[in-house]
């Protein structure tokens, strides 16, 4: 596919990867947000990390568009795509974020916050946070995304299968090219082998 | 290759603001940089680091601010171009010698970088460094977007050679952390020689001594200076206006505020009725620019994180040109419009539109926000920060809350700035009684330390990280020392400045540009200062409570507990699990009495699952980092470690 | 007269936080949450079990005394002073080397270590003396290692805590050295077996020999008492010798001797509380002897009560071994005891009342108890 005058859905198109300290969330806005660069894009990326890197939730909210640079805060109720790392951090963005038409891409596997591990706070269901989920969003998309990425031998892959699937959505001319356009930069032999892998099995995940 | 390198000029990349300064200063053709690490600056210096030996730079971290800005000046006296970067509080620490610099002028273009963090999204304090350059008489520039974080910062060498004096450049997270696409400029090779003159007249600027006396005079100088700033700046492209003509409203804004109040104009579809002043160089204020907008219209809004310093300064022009501009109404943080603390956002400037121009807005429809509430109040359980798991400040802190338990006479702790701050919250151990600035943990217990005359006698203890320890422990613990309080002092050597990213530091034996470098030995400083120093592996959970004890119970000066454990995030560590960790459910006891969930209700590592259904606790595999420190809390020795 | 089994919280309320806390380490070792340090209990972390085993083996917790006296005692031994008694003796370990590793005739070194080479018991918890003058409870298997470790330690042993550890260890048959409340505590958990979760490792308990008690004395308190006179780990021994009224305190210098008024002050809160001096649960108690008013003399003799099957059995293997020397005991012995006992359980319960600020609130005890009924107080 080649993209020539691609049309944003809207401009600017507002995407928000959200996940919890250590997930390589600002990795995979990074990556994202170059590949969407190389082809013409103006991006602004907001990113909360720092003390918030110990167990807190990260957000990164990225802004495309073809005019210029816009807030790094993503205003209230204007998210058009949600990927979440983790399955509850997409419900904490829909309530400050979402609204009727959004789409939600969410990993299932939790990471649990500390008052759910000393059992002070109740983490839901699998159930519960799909019918959340579905209930907040135009579509939703569940990801195995942590369980395939240990399958490739290293769960911080998790980041990268998500951003494969988010491409497959095909609300941004971005493709598998794009990916290892943007990752050959850095990365060379084995390591950039697994990382292709991983972005393709976002990729099908979302086929299925 | 760093981006930061790009030679080809208008080429386009994504950068980060602070690599978007990092690049500016070497557009501006820097020799030296120096800094102390601290969110949100850090990035600036880690960059120029990464290119100081293709680029010929020298960048070191310092042991703190203070001696950043010096090292930077001593650049400038030799006429080389040095910047130094700090973030908000550090301004505090540099403020003394800030003041004597601006009396004596600097030679080489020097630029101060302050990254401020408006609510305090990686700060125990949202300080504003802006007052300081009015305080203190430098000028002062905030750009506007990434592009201007860029360009400003090179063009403030510029401004500083011209003016001959040091230029604040002040960014706040949402500029530090936030990216967006950059169009380079010329990268400029730098071929001066260092060579500092001092022999000549000595009030002469370039060949006399570099001194802030004869005071009068040099201060008159300074104030020349500014005088200067104020007319170059009425000039200044970095000061826009976008908008109608006759605006029923006029925003002036600065900083990341300006991406915030375009927005707001945009989602409220304003462009037509409210006009947008944008200020680059925000002190002093050039009064001819505001005279010109201020006459636009009788309804101006301020927009500024985190004090009204703009605010301030706008309203004593418009009261000075009062007879020229008319009345005005102002809106902005004294009047309550702006709120007074935390950051601002597109929505916060959007609620203060709204409610001055009376139009209604909903970001959200009702319907479904409040469906979406719901789901995050019910479904969404907070997450409450927590030490990593690997952390060794987990196992120091469950260390020093079971000494001072079995000590018994309420002891506690006094803490400052680092990753060991995080005992404050649910994660942590709750030991920490008192929280202030970069070494103030020792500060203030040699202060408690006194106390005991007048019917303190709980005993005292302190927690300061490694880095902080060179930063500004030191003279804290000679005092204590000198004046024999009793107090222990723990020190947390994680062997890196770890809350920031791992910076080296002086305790170890690499600088910032990766290079060998000796390494201070804190334990043998200690020593040398007269305390009674004890070295302990944190992780040797029984060794390290035992001595805590012991020292806690001598009554006589100074005791100096160094525990020594890599942080669980450092480069070393973050490769190699150490131990496969796993739960022997046959001999978990779970919730029965005898253990009733010791690891997760009390340990709390966030590796460290309780399985509802099998009522077994359960490591999960992906987040433990593999440190093994909970197979020795288990009363039942359930958790098992096997070598990976 | 059943009693709420209740949890931590309520254990630290009702007895560490009211001063009733003896130390005795029966809710030590349990679990990680209650620790011994010093001669103190203290609560490492909070527990939230709503009924734990802690608070049930406590001897400073609600209990039925005459459910305990019914489940251990024939009624024809009860005396209303000292408890069951078979028999009363006055004697002392034959051998007299042995004797001088002892406090008074080396009866209780002797008999455990008698104990444990006829197979009676595998393992032997005695208390043993560390830094500064600290004790902790020891398990021992070896008969001289009973000898090194003997002599009274006048600050808290917790010997409880040890037989807890050591009853989930290998060890089998297991025999303890207890003061008063200790072999309280070690009684009201083998009331309530179901509580020793797996494999009842109260039933490895096989043998407790009592030591007749008048106090201990506050770690804390006694370092101001001994205000820098000589070192904690010059100390060699202590006694309160009969009818002298003072303190003695060996250390290697020679002897330290304190009058009692000064020492009452430095004795550990929960003494004040004790209806107990002669160990009343132990299969049999000893004490120091009362021979015609010349210490001296006395102190290398032990008076000895037997109160079970298993310490007459134990008795009679000491004679026929010749491991035990037998004195005839003189007339009026046993009274002079019982009079001593009756008076340290009158003062305890006036403490108790005191202290509840009722006379029908007898904070542990249960003031409707028989056995308590012709004590007035
Ligand atoms: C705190 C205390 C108060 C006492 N008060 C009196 C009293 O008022 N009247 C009286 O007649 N006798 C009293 N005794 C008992 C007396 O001191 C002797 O222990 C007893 O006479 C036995 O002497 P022995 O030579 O057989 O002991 P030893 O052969 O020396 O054996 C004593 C054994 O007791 C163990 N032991 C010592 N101290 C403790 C302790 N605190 N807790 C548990 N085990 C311990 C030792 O490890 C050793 O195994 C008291 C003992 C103690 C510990
Ligand atoms: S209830 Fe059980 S687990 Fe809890 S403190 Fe008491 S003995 Fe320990
Ligand atoms: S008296 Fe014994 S069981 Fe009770 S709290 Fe004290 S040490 Fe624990």
């Amino acid at each position: 596919m080649i993209v020539k005058k691609f049309k944003l859905p809207s401009d600017p198109y507002n995407i928000i990867i959200t996940g919890v300290g250590g997930q390589g969330n600002v990795m995979a806005s990074r990556v994202l947000s170059n590949m969407l660069v190389n082809r013409g894009f103006m991006i602004t990326i907001g990113e909360t990390f720092g003390a918030s890197q110990r167990g807190g939730a990260v957000m990164s909210h990225i802004r495309v568009s073809s005019k210029g640079t816009w807030s790094p805060q993503i205003p209230k109720g204007k998210a058009d795509v949600i990927i979440a790392l983790e399955p509850i951090e997409a419900i904490r963005v829909l309530a400050a974020y979402g609204h009727p038409g959004v789409f939600v891409l969410a990993n299932t596997r939790p990471v649990y916050p500390v008052g759910v591990i000393t059992g002070e706070l109740n983490y839901p269901s699998r159930e519960e946070i799909k019918l959340s989920l579905q209930e907040l969003s135009a579509q939703l998309w569940l990801i195995d995304a942590t369980d395939q990425a240990i399958g490739l031998g290293n769960p911080i892959l998790t980041n990268i299968i998500m951003i494969g699937a988010f491409a497959k959505l095909g609300k941004l001319p971005i493709l598998l090219d794009d990916f290892i356009k943007v990752m050959e930069q850095t990365l060379t032999g084995d390591k950039l082998e697994i990382n292709l892998k991983a972005f393709t099995l976002g990729m099908e995940a979302l086929e299925t | 290759m760093s981006k930061l390198l790009e030679v080809r000029e208008g080429s386009c990349h994504l950068l980060m603001g602070n690599e978007a300064i990092a690049r500016g200063a070497l557009e501006a053709g820097i020799n030296v940089a120096a800094a102390y690490p601290g969110t949100p600056s850090s990035e600036i210096l880690e960059n120029l680091a990464q290119v100081a030996k293709v680029r010929n730079l020298y960048v070191e971290w310092s042991t703190n601010e203070k001696v950043a800005m010096e090292v930077a000046a001593a650049a400038s006296f030799a006429g080389l171009r040095s910047l130094c970067v700090m973030k908000q509080n550090g301004v505090n620490v540099a403020s003394d010698f800030m003041l004597h610099l601006a009396g004596s002028g600097t030679r080489g273009g020097m630029v101060l970088v302050t990254c401020d963090d408006p609510g305090a999204l990686s700060s125990v304090n949202e300080g504003e460094s802006r007052h300081f350059a009015r305080m203190i008489e430098v000028p002062l520039l905030e750009p506007g977007d990434f592009q201007e974080a860029k360009d400003m910062t090179r063009w403030a060498f510029e401004l500083s050679e011209e003016l001959r004096t040091l230029i604040m450049l002040r960014s706040v997270t949402r500029m530090s952390h936030a990216s967006g696409n950059i169009s380079m400029g010329k990268l400029q090779d730098q071929l001066r020689r260092a060579e500092f003159r001092y022999d000549g007249f000595i009030l002469d600027p370039n060949e006399g001594p570099v001194l802030s006396a004869p005071v009068a005079y040099k201060h008159g100088l300074q104030q020349g200076k500014i005088e200067k700033a104020r007319e170059l700046f009425e000039q200044s492209p970095f000061n826009t206006y976008e908008g109608p003509e006759k605006p029923e409203l006029l925003i002036i804004t600065s900083s990341a505020c300006t991406l915030y109040s375009r927005e707001a104009i945009h989602l409220l579809n304003l462009g037509g009725r409210v006009g947008l002043l944008k200020l680059g160089t925000t002190w002093p204020l050039p009064p001819n620019l505001l005279k010109k907008y201020l006459t636009l219209t009788g309804t101006i809004l301020i927009v500024e994180e985190v004090l009204p310093f703009l605010e301030e300064n706008v309203k004593i022009i418009a009261a000075e040109t009062a007879k020229e501009i008319g009345i005005k109404t102002f809106y902005g943080k004294n009047d309550g419009t702006i709120p007074m603390t935390g950051e601002l956002s597109p929505d916060l400037v959007v609620s203060a539109l709204s409610r001055i121009l009376e139009i209604p807005y909903a970001a959200i429809d009702p319907a479904y926000e409040k469906k979406a509430q719901a789901a995050a109040f019910f479904k969404a359980p907070q997450r409450g920060l927590a030490f990593c798991p690997g952390c060794p400040h987990r196992a120091s802190y469950w260390n020093i809350r079971n000494a001072l338990t079995l000590d018994d006479r309420q002891g506690f702790v006094c803490g400052d700035i680092g990753c060991y701050t995080l005992d404050i919250f649910p994660g942590g151990a709750n030991t920490l009684k008192t929280l202030h600035a970069m070494g103030s943990g020792t500060g203030v217990a040699s202060g408690f330390g006194q106390l005991s005359p007048f019917g303190l006698d709980k005993p005292v203890m302190a927690v300061c990280g490694d880095s902080t320890f060179f930063h500004a422990a030191m003279p804290a613990l000679v005092n204590a020392i000198h004046h024999r309080a009793n107090i222990t002092v723990v020190i947390l050597d994680n062997s890196g400045t770890a809350m920031t990213g791992f910076q080296s530091h002086p305790g170890l034996c690499i600088n910032a540009m990766g290079q060998e470098a000796p390494k201070v030995d804190i334990a043998k400083i200690c020593a040398a200062m007269g305390a009674k120093v004890a070295v302990c592996d944190p992780f040797d959970l029984p060794e390290t409570q035992k001595t805590l004890n012991r020292l806690m119970e001598d009554e006589v000066g100074v005791k100096v507990l160094i525990l020594n454990q890599k942080c669980g995030l450092s480069p070393e560590k973050k490769a190699v699990k150490k131990y496969d960790v796993h739960v022997d459910e046959n001999l978990c006891i779970g919730e029965d009495c005898g253990c009733n969930r010791l690891c997760t209700r009390i340990f709390r590592c966030p590796a460290l699952l309780w399985d509802k259904e099998k009522e077994k606790a359960r490591v999960d595999d992906v987040l433990c980092a593999g440190c093994g420190v909970c197979t020795g809390i288990c009363p039942q020795a359930a958790i098992v470690k096997e070598v990976a | 007269m059943a009693h709420q089994i209740m949890g931590q919280k309520e254990l630290k309320e009702q007895v560490q936080d009211a001063g009733l806390c003896t130390g005795c380490g029966a809710c030590i070792n349990l679990c990680p949450y209650q620790v011994f340090y010093h001669d103190r209990t203290i609560v490492l972390n909070p527990c939230d079990i709503k009924a734990g085993r802690c608070y049930a083996f406590c001897p400073r917790t609600p209990v039925d005394l005459q459910a305990l006296h019914a489940h251990f005692f024939q009624e024809s031994d009860l005396t209303p002073e000292i408890g069951p008694v078979k028999a009363f003796f006055i004697v002392r370990a034959a051998d007299a080397e042995q004797r001088k590793q002892a406090q008074h005739g080396g009866t209780v070194s002797a008999l455990m270590s008698l104990a444990l080479q006829e197979g009676m018991i595998d393992t032997a918890i005695v208390a043993e003396n560390q830094e500064r003058f600290l004790h902790a409870g020891v398990a021992v298997q070896q008969p001289m290692e009973i000898w090194e470790r003997g002599k009274s330690k006048f600050i808290v042993s917790p010997t409880v805590a040890e037989f807890n550890r050591a009853a989930r260890s290998d060890a089998e048959r297991i025999g303890v050295v207890a003061t008063p409340c200790q072999a309280f505590a070690l009684a009201k958990m083998r009331l309530k077996p179901e509580l020793s979760s797996g494999d009842n490792p109260i039933d490895k308990l096989k043998l407790v020999i009592g030591l007749f008690c008048g106090f201990t004395l506050s770690w804390a308190k006694l370092l101001d008492l001994l205000h820098k006179k000589t070192g904690l780990d010059a100390i060699t021994g202590m006694d309160v010798p009969p009818g002298k009224d003072v303190l003695e305190i060996y250390t290697e210098e020679g002897v330290l001797v304190f009058p009692m008024e000064d020492v009452q002050a430095c004795i550990r809160e929960a003494c004040r509380y004790c209806i107990d001096t002669t160990a009343e649960y132990a299969d049999l108690s000893v004490g120091s002897a009362r021979l015609s008013g010349n210490w001296e003399e006395s102190r290398s003799w032990n008076q000895v009560i037997v109160r079970t099957d298993v310490g007459m059995a134990l008795m009679a293997l000491a004679r026929n071994s010749g491991t035990l020397e037998f004195h005839d005991v003189p007339t009026g012995n046993l009274e002079m005891l019982k009079k001593a006992a009756w008076e340290k359980k009158r003062t305890a319960l006036k403490n108790l009342v005191e202290k509840s600020g009722s006379a029908d609130d007898l904070i542990y005890l249960d003031a409707r108890d028989r056995l308590l009924a012709d004590l007035k107080y």
